[in-house]
Formats: C-alpha cells, sequence, structure tokens
C-alpha cells in the first residue's frame, strides 16, 4: 500500500488506529494478509476512509469481530480490513418505547447485558455473543435457537444506517416499531455480508425479559421418533421458543467436547437422538409447558426430559461444529421442517459411506439445519470431504432445500462451490451490487452469484 | 405522456386481448372510471386499459407488451389502499388482480400457504380456519383488501403490536419483474444465500414488479383470548397507561386507543357500551395459553388502575368481546354520523412521544378550525388522526390537507414515521423529505433501477415528484364504493 495513503488513512482516525505489518495477523484471512486494518472511531470516519479507499478502488473489508470472517470466499484482492470495534457506544435506550439505537461495533453481549438491567433483551441469540458485534451479526443474518418463536435479525431490525460504498452516510427504515415510509432498507441490508455498504448503527425493536425460561431435552432411542416429536408440539397449543433436534454426536459430542449440550459428560449416549425444547414466560405457564411436552414425548418413545443448566443455550447457537474439537468442514442448510429428519439421516448415511464423523444439529421447527464434518487428526484430503458435501447439497436439493458451505479449508471451497446458485434471483442480486457498489470494492467476489 | 390516438388504442386493446381474452379488457372510459382512485378519493387518475389477468403467464406478457408501447403500468388488488399508490398516475394499463384469488397449496405441517395475491386477506384465515390455524396480519379492510395489495404496502393491523407486519409472514413470492420476466424472490424455506430481495420487494409499493404467486406463513390460533377495556377521563393518562403495560413485561397482541369525539359517535352510531363520558378508551388485548392468562390480566388491569384508568372492564364472553371490537372497528363508519367527510392520516411515534404528540395533533386541527378524532393502534404507536369537514364549505378540504402535511411534521419532530401502514403513494410522496435525507433517498432510487429501470412500473409514486399528471384534490371526499356497500372500513 503506498505510503501517502496510510498517511492519509492516519490523519483521518489516528495513527494507533491504523494496523500494518505483523499487527496485521489477526485478519489474515485463509492465508490472504489485507494491506492495513482500521479502526475508524466514529461514523464520519468510516465514511471518510471509505470515500478515500474507495476513489482508489481498493477493496474494503468490514470487519467486526472476525467470528464470521471466514465465510464465503475470500476476496480475490488485498484490501483494507474497515474494523468497527470502536463504534460500540449505546445511542439510544428508552425502555417505555421498546427500542434501542447501537452503534454496530458492540457486541451482542454488551448489549444485551445493557438492557438486561431495565428489564429487556433483544430477541436475538447468535453464536459466540461475546464476541459477534451487533453489526456483524446483521451482516451475516446470524441468529440462534429462540429464533423458533421471536423470528430472526430481519424481524427485530427496525432502522440502519450504512455508509455507501461512496462514502456517503445513509439511514434506512427508523426509530419506530411500525413503518412503511420508503423502501425497507433494513432488509436488504440483512445476511449481505458487507457488499453493499457498511453498517454502522442499528436500531432494533425489542421485547421484555421474560418472568421464567427454561430448556429441556428429552432423549430417544430413534431420529424417527423425535422427528415426529417435533411435528407434534408444532401441532400442539405450546409455544416453544426454540425446538432444537440433535444427533447423538451433535448432543453427546466427540473427542471429550461434551457436545452441544454437555451431555457427553454426564450421560451415557443414546443412539439416536435428543430434542431440545425451550419455554419462557410466566412461571406457571412454563411448567404447565415442561408438563406437557412431558406427556407428549412420552407417547412417542422419548425418555424422561431433563433439564438443562441456561449455558447450553449458546452451545446450541453454535449448532453442530460444537460435536468436534475441530471440525473439518460446517455446512448449513435450509429445508422445510418436514424435511429436517431426512436430510439429517441421508445425510450421516453419506458421510459414514466415506468414512468420516459427522454431527447435525437443527432448529427443527423452522427447518434450519447444521452439519459439521470432521476428518480427525489426519492431515485431510480433500477430494472425500468435497464429495460429501456435495452430496449433502443434493440431498437438501432434492427436497427443496438450499446448503451454504459456512466453513472449509480453501482446498475444499474450491472444489465445492461456498453458496448455491441463486438462479435469476441472482441477476437481481447482481443488479443491485452494480448500482450500489459500482466500482465493486465492498468484499468483492465473497458473496453469492460472484458478487 | 402522451395521449393515444383512437386507433393505436385500438390496436392496443387488440393485442391485450390477445393475451387475457376479450372479455378481460376494459377500455371505455365509463368502465374505466371505476378504477379512477382507491379509498383515498382525492386522487383520481384514469387507465388507458384494465386487464384482469388469470396466470403469471398473462401477467407477463401484458408487462412485456407496456415495455414494448412504452406504457406505464401498474397492479391494483381491491383498491382500498389509502395513500393513491394502484392510481394509473400517467395512464397506462391497469392489471386488476382480483381474477388471481386462489388458494393453491396449504401445508399445515410446514404452517404455510400459497396463495394468489388476489385472494382476499380474510378468506385465507377463513380457508385454514378449521383446521386450527391463521394468517395474522389484519387491515382493517380485511374483509375486503387482498393479500397482493398488503404486500405492496406491508400492511399491519390491530394485532401488529405482538405477531408484526406482512412482511414479517411472507416467505416468498413469485414476481413478474418489470421488464416481465418471471422471478422467484424466496421460497418456502426460512431464508436463502443472497440479498433478502422477498423482503425488500414487500412495502415496495408495487414500484419493484408484481407479485403472482405469494408464500405466507399460517399461525396456530392462540388457546385463549382475554379483551379488556379501560376508560380514563384524561387522554393523557391513557396514552401514559400504553407505556405502562410495556414496562409491566407484557406484550399484548393489540392496544387501541379510541378518544372522546369517537367514542360519542360510535355510541350514537352503534351502541357497544362504551362509556359517552369517558375521554378516552384503550382496548388491550392478550391473547396465547389459557394458563397464565389471569395473571396477565391483573398485570394489565393494574397497570391501567396504576396509570389513572377510572374503571377497566373485561369481556366475560366472545358476545362481550366482539361488543368490544365493534367499538373499535366502526368507528369509521361512525364519524359518517357527526360529519359529512373526514380524512384519516397515518403517522408513527414513538410510544412514549404519545401524550405529546396527541395534545398537538389537537392543537393543529383547532386551530385550523376543524375537529379530529382519534381512533388507533396505541401499541405500535400509530396514530390515525381522522379530520372531519365539509367538503362542500369553500377551502375546508384544502384546511384538512394543510393540517395532515403539519401533523406528519411533529411525527418526524419527535423521532417517528410519516407512514405505518398506509403507505407513501401519492399522498406524501412529497413529505418523503421530512424523514429523509436526499443521500438516503438517492439510495432508494438506485434499489428501484435495480428493479425497475425504465421506470414503467407504477411510476410517480413513493419519490419527491410534480404531481402533474394527475388530478390532484381539492375535490370533494366520496365514500369507496366497498365502503357504499359496508363492506369495509377506513382505519
Amino acid at each position: 500500500m503506498q505510503d501517502d495513503l496510510l498517511e492519509r488513512l492516519r490523519t483521518i482516525v489516528g495513527a494507533p488506529n491504523v494496523l500494518t505489518g505483523v499487527e496485521l495477523s489477526p485478519y489474515v484471512v485463509e492465508g490472504r494478509t489485507p494491506d492495513t486494518a482500521i479502526f475508524p472511531g466514529s461514523v464520519e470516519e468510516v465514511s471518510a476512509v471509505i470515500a478515500r479507499v474507495s476513489e482508489l478502488g481498493l477493496p474494503v473489508i468490514p470487519w467486526g469481530g472476525g467470528t464470521a470472517a471466514s465465510v464465503g470466499m475470500p476476496s480475490a484482492r488485498a484490501g483494507l480490513v474497515l474494523g468497527l470495534r470502536r463504534l460500540n457506544r449505546l445511542v439510544e435506550h428508552e425502555p417505555g418505547d421498546l427500542t434501542v439505537t447501537v452503534e454496530a461495533g458492540m457486541t451482542v453481549g454488551e448489549l444485551q447485558a445493557a438492557l438486561s438491567g431495565r428489564g429487556q433483551w433483544l430477541s436475538l441469540d447468535p453464536a459466540d455473543a461475546e464476541r459477534a458485534t451487533i453489526g456483524g451479526v446483521l451482516a451475516t443474518n446470524a441468529s440462534g435457537p429462540r429464533r423458533h418463536l421471536y423470528g430472526t435479525a430481519r424481524d427485530l431490525l427496525i432502522g440502519v444506517t450504512v455508509v455507501t460504498a461512496e462514502g456517503a452516510i445513509v439511514k434506512g427504515g427508523g426509530k419506530v416499531v411500525k413503518n412503511v415510509a420508503g423502501y425497507d432498507l433494513p432488509k436488504l441490508f440483512v445476511g449481505s455480508y458487507g457488499t453493499l455498504g457498511v453498517i454502522v448503527e442499528a436500531t432494533f425493536k425489542l421485547r421484555p425479559r421474560p418472568d421464567d425460561e427454561r430448556l429441556v431435552c428429552v432423549s430417544f432411542d430413534r431420529l424417527k421418533d423425535a422427528s415426529a416429536a417435533v411435528r407434534a408440539l408444532m401441532a400442539s397449543d405450546l409455544i416453544p421458543n426454540a425446538v432444537e433436534l440433535l444427533d447423538a454426536t451433535a448432543a453427546f459430542g466427540a473427542g471429550g467436547t461434551g457436545g452441544a449440550l454437555g451431555l457427553g459428560r454426564t450421560l451415557a449416549p443414546t443412539p439416536g437422538a435428543v430434542l431440545v425444547v425451550g419455554f419462557d414466560g410466566l412461571g406457571e405457564q412454563v411448567e404447565w409447558q415442561c408438563a406437557g411436552l412431558a406427556r407428549l414425548t412420552a407417547g412417542l418413545g422419548g425418555r424422561a426430559p431433563q433439564a438443562l443448566a441456561s449455558e447450553a443455550w449458546p452451545k446450541l447457537a453454535q449448532g453442530a461444529r460444537a460435536a468436534f474439537p475441530v471440525a473439518t468442514a460446517v455446512m448449513a442448510f435450509v429445508v422445510l421442517p418436514t424435511q429436517v429428519a431426512e436430510l439429517m439421516e441421508q445425510g450421516a448415511g453419506a458421510a459414514r459411506a466415506r468414512g468420516l464423523a459427522a454431527a447435525w444439529a437443527a432448529h427443527a421447527g423452522v427447518g434450519v439445519v447444521s452439519a459439521a464434518l470432521s476428518a480427525g487428526h489426519e492431515p485431510s484430503e480433500p477430494a472425500p470431504i468435497a464429495a460429501v458435501l456435495a452430496e449433502w447439497r443434493e440431498i437438501a436439493r432434492a427436497g427443496g432445500g438450499l446448503a451454504t458451505l459456512e466453513w472449509a479449508p480453501l482446498a475444499v471451497k474450491s472444489q465445492v462451490p461456498v453458496w448455491d446458485d441463486p438462479r435469476a434471483a441472482g441477476r437481481i442480486m447482481q443488479r443491485i451490487k452494480a448500482e450500489l457498489d459500482p466500482k465493486n470494492v465492498l468484499n468483492p467476489g465473497r458473496f453469492v452469484a460472484g458478487i | 405522456m402522451a395521449t393515444l390516438t383512437e386507433s393505436r388504442k385500438r390496436e392496443l386493446r387488440r393485442d391485450l386481448e390477445a393475451i387475457v381474452g376479450g372479455g378481460a379488457v376494459l377500455s371505455d372510459p365509463d368502465e374505466l372510471l371505476v378504477y379512477e382512485s382507491d379509498g383515498l378519493t382525492l386522487f383520481r387518475a384514469l387507465a388507458d386499459f384494465v386487464v384482469f389477468p388469470t396466470s403469471a403467464e398473462h401477467v407477463a406478457a401484458v408487462v412485456r407488451l407496456a415495455n414494448r408501447a412504452r406504457l406505464p403500468f401498474v397492479a391494483r388488488g381491491a383498491g382500498t389502499g389509502l395513500s393513491g399508490g394502484c392510481l394509473p398516475a400517467e395512464g397506462g394499463i391497469v392489471l386488476s388482480m382480483m381474477r388471481m384469488n386462489r388458494v393453491l397449496e396449504v401445508d399445515y405441517d410446514n404452517q404455510l400457504a400459497v396463495v394468489e395475491p388476489g385472494l382476499v386477506n380474510l378468506h385465507l384465515s377463513w380457508k385454514v380456519g378449521p383446521k386450527g390455524y391463521y394468517y395474522a396480519p389484519d387491515p382493517s379492510s380485511q374483509q375486503a383488501c387482498t393479500i397482493g395489495g398488503n404486500i405492496a404496502n406491508n400492511s399491519g393491523g390491530p394485532h401488529t403490536l405482538k405477531y408484526g407486519v406482512t412482511t414479517n409472514h411472507v416467505l416468498g413470492l413469485e414476481v413478474v419483474m418489470p421488464d416481465g420476466e418471471i422471478v422467484w424472490l424466496g421460497g418456502k424455506t426460512r431464508e436463502a444465500p443472497g440479498y433478502d430481495l422477498a423482503g425488500v420487494f414487500v412495502g415496495s409499493e408495487g414500484t419493484f414488479g408484481i407479485a403472482t404467486k405469494v408464500v405466507v406463513r399460517i399461525l396456530k390460533k392462540p388457546q385463549a383470548v382475554k379483551t379488556m377495556l379501560a376508560v380514563f377521563d384524561h387522554v393523557d393518562r391513557a396514552s401514559e397507561a400504553v407505556s405502562a403495560i410495556i414496562a409491566r413485561g407484557l406484550v399484548p397482541a393489540a392496544v387501541e386507543m379510541i378518544d372522546q369525539l369517537t367514542i360519542q359517535a360510535v355510541e350514537d352510531a352503534f351502541g357497544c357500551g362504551y362509556p359517552r363520558d369517558a375521554a378516552a378508551a384503550l382496548l388491550v388485548e392478550l391473547d396465547g395459553l389459557a394458563v397464565g392468562m389471569e395473571a396477565q390480566t391483573e398485570r394489565i388491569v393494574a397497570a391501567c388502575r396504576d396509570a389513572g384508568a377510572r374503571e377497566v372492564r373485561t369481556a366475560r364472553n366472545e358476545a362481550e368481546r366482539a361488543l368490544l371490537w365493534k367499538g373499535r372497528k366502526s368507528a369509521f363508519g361512525a364519524y359518517g354520523r357527526v360529519s359529512p367527510a373526514y380524512m384519516v392520516m397515518d403517522g408513527v411515534i414513538p410510544r412514549t412521544k404519545l401524550p405529546y404528540v396527541l395534545r398537538r395533533v389537537n392543537e393543529i386541527v383547532a386551530a385550523h378550525g376543524l375537529r379530529v378524532g382519534n381512533v388507533f393502534h396505541a401499541g405500535d404507536g400509530n396514530l390515525h388522526p381522522n379530520i372531519l369537514y365539509d367538503p362542500r364549505r369553500p377551502g375546508e378540504e384544502a384546511r384538512v390537507v394543510e393540517a395532515g402535511g403539519q401533523i406528519m411534521k411533529v411525527c418526524a419532530e419527535v423521532g417517528g414515521s410519516i407512514s405505518g401502514e398506509h403507505g407513501i403513494g401519492l399522498e406524501k410522496s412529497d413529505f418523503m423529505p421530512f424523514i429523509f435525507s436526499a443521500a438516503d433517498l438517492a439510495l432508494m432510487q438506485r434499489l428501484k433501477n435495480a428493479f425497475n429501470p425504465t421506470g414503467l412500473c407504477n411510476p410517480g409514486k413513493v419519490f419527491p415528484t410534480k404531481k402533474s399528471c394527475v388530478e390532484v384534490g381539492p375535490v370533494a371526499y366520496q365514500p369507496h364504493a366497498i365502503e357504499e356497500k359496508g363492506l369495509a372500513q377506513r382505519f
């Protein structure tokens, strides 16, 4: 990177907030080192930085907590990592309005702690909440088990401020919970992976914290029975806030991880599957629903429900990857809720057939599934891993679903596309990208359809 | 917009008939009159043609023809919109979606339905009701308005406080793009990799294309419902109670406010048992599990009493509940008893600003020598001041429009929005700068360019523009055809 540009950037954000050389090691993705990493301290500084570098056509890689930095294809060109961690202020929280405005670099954990003191919460529980930032969670559309009842970022984000590819500061939505003025820009930026603009501030609708919350698990000898229990639960009067279906590997863990639930340390594994259900509300409501779940599952081959400690929640958010000390690859799927068990069953079979270990976990009520593949400690050949992943994607597609390769070594990613082909909709996405980022500077090449 | 010659018109009519069939094209000015306005009768614009497609292929062929002929086009549902959004502002073709009204598929196990855009909102709940399901978004015109129209406006309703608006219930759409290509945005699964095109399409007021199939979520009906009416002697106390309820850690399904003028009009007209001397009443509904319903009701009652309610009534049975809701839902019809005409405003404010903004609304309207009735979604902070007036008095309607603009300014000043559910359409396009900067609007324009680069798809809407081709008020208020039939109310 040219020295005069570095100098200019240092004047904008202050010299200590511009990293070069060995300081860049935390920002290396897939072996690719950025030219520099820069940490603006205000929205105006973000704007000034982007205006300067995009003029030169340099790629800008927005960076929050780095928890999803390796999702997608790495930028083909080196560029500038734009760290948002210093934009971490809580701008406004009015409890009577049930809304909050925060800067994008605040972590989810920090925000929840601030809200909790006033009896409220953001009903979004992605993995790694202590590191994941609000901006990153929005850009990657991360969510957790409670999405079953409370939806995802798209349902909670009511306003957003972004810095565009040219450095303009633009607002979409607003601060009120209901608003149809203008196009729904917040929806556009949720899940856009930093390819359309850099999210710098967000306004959410909140919920009051429930009086009580409980997580219970029910073991089954057969995945099929657990799946039938999910269906019965969905058709019942119960209102769970989470419905998680885990296969034995995900639930009990491998290699001493204890799995997503930590059950491996306390319980002998069952061969089938574990259903984990969350309830919240008034104490009497939680009580009544737990009893209802016990009745419902007993008739379908479930063991007696067992209460889980609240520490299990963040592990559930991690999905299948928590099953292995180090997963070789992680794939995420969306399918119809009724297809979940079949995908898990067939997918596990495909991995077994190639001698690889796999773990499966699902937000079963909404059809969001994750699978982790482990080649053990052996230095792994990419071919069999790629073959299993390709087969998994085919299984999902056959059932009308989609797959995203969330994590894999670059050697595998070069054989198995990270993203599914969005077909005709991909052309509209490309047009949106061309309109909003004509020089292709924001996370170039990372996203779907070559965006 | 150049006027079409008679011979060109005949030619185009033949082309359109070749696509949708002889009985599905209107071009006679008398027949076109029915489609000259929506529920906001302030604006009128005549189309050259109204067509009635019955398939996505029909829609696509009409759109391609419009592109070739460089004619603007706009889709229309039941015409219950309240911002002029479906008007053919620059002439051209109106595609009435009313013949595409089938429920194509209901998948109870996956809690979704695939429907056509002309399906009437309430008919979906009727269809899935026997199995214990319903479609949650419930705009007050739900007996007449269509799912497609709901998508264009991202419609809400009283129960959005707990369940969200249309966008929270749409999984995917088959869309005819403004260039005639048929594309799926989203689908039956929860999310697809890539930009949330379905999310962006919902609420785009018909400017991004025409939906031809819609995948919506259907929800299990709640086990129990509890409806209360809290009566207040001061409007401020009622406003404060809204935030007080939220502060007790509860999110009711609905919290609606009805002011004194409205209560009296309703009582004169229908006798729903609201106390005539009350300054305001809050209609609060809880739903969910039967267990805990009593405890939650007690919390609401306590919150209202602490905020100064003089009385809180609880509906003891379905008949009492229906009567309480009738008071709320018939408010708009009741205004007809006290005024020859009224205009409904739609603005949103942070809940905590309710006491201040309601005072300002009353002041603004009084300063214009007019009266106002308020009946609205208080829990969401979604105001609906209804300004009463007499269109026969010269200048009165202009004063209503001016007062409306000032009310929107107040909403914007307290950090709110200029529309909660009626949309921008033609009515509020010039108010957009109240809440959006030039840069904000420029980004929206670029997004529009990605979907609708020629601008032929529903031109003249959403963005500030000169309303040169549209006949703009002061035209006398006329009730919409469906109001006259008693099919729908304005909210």
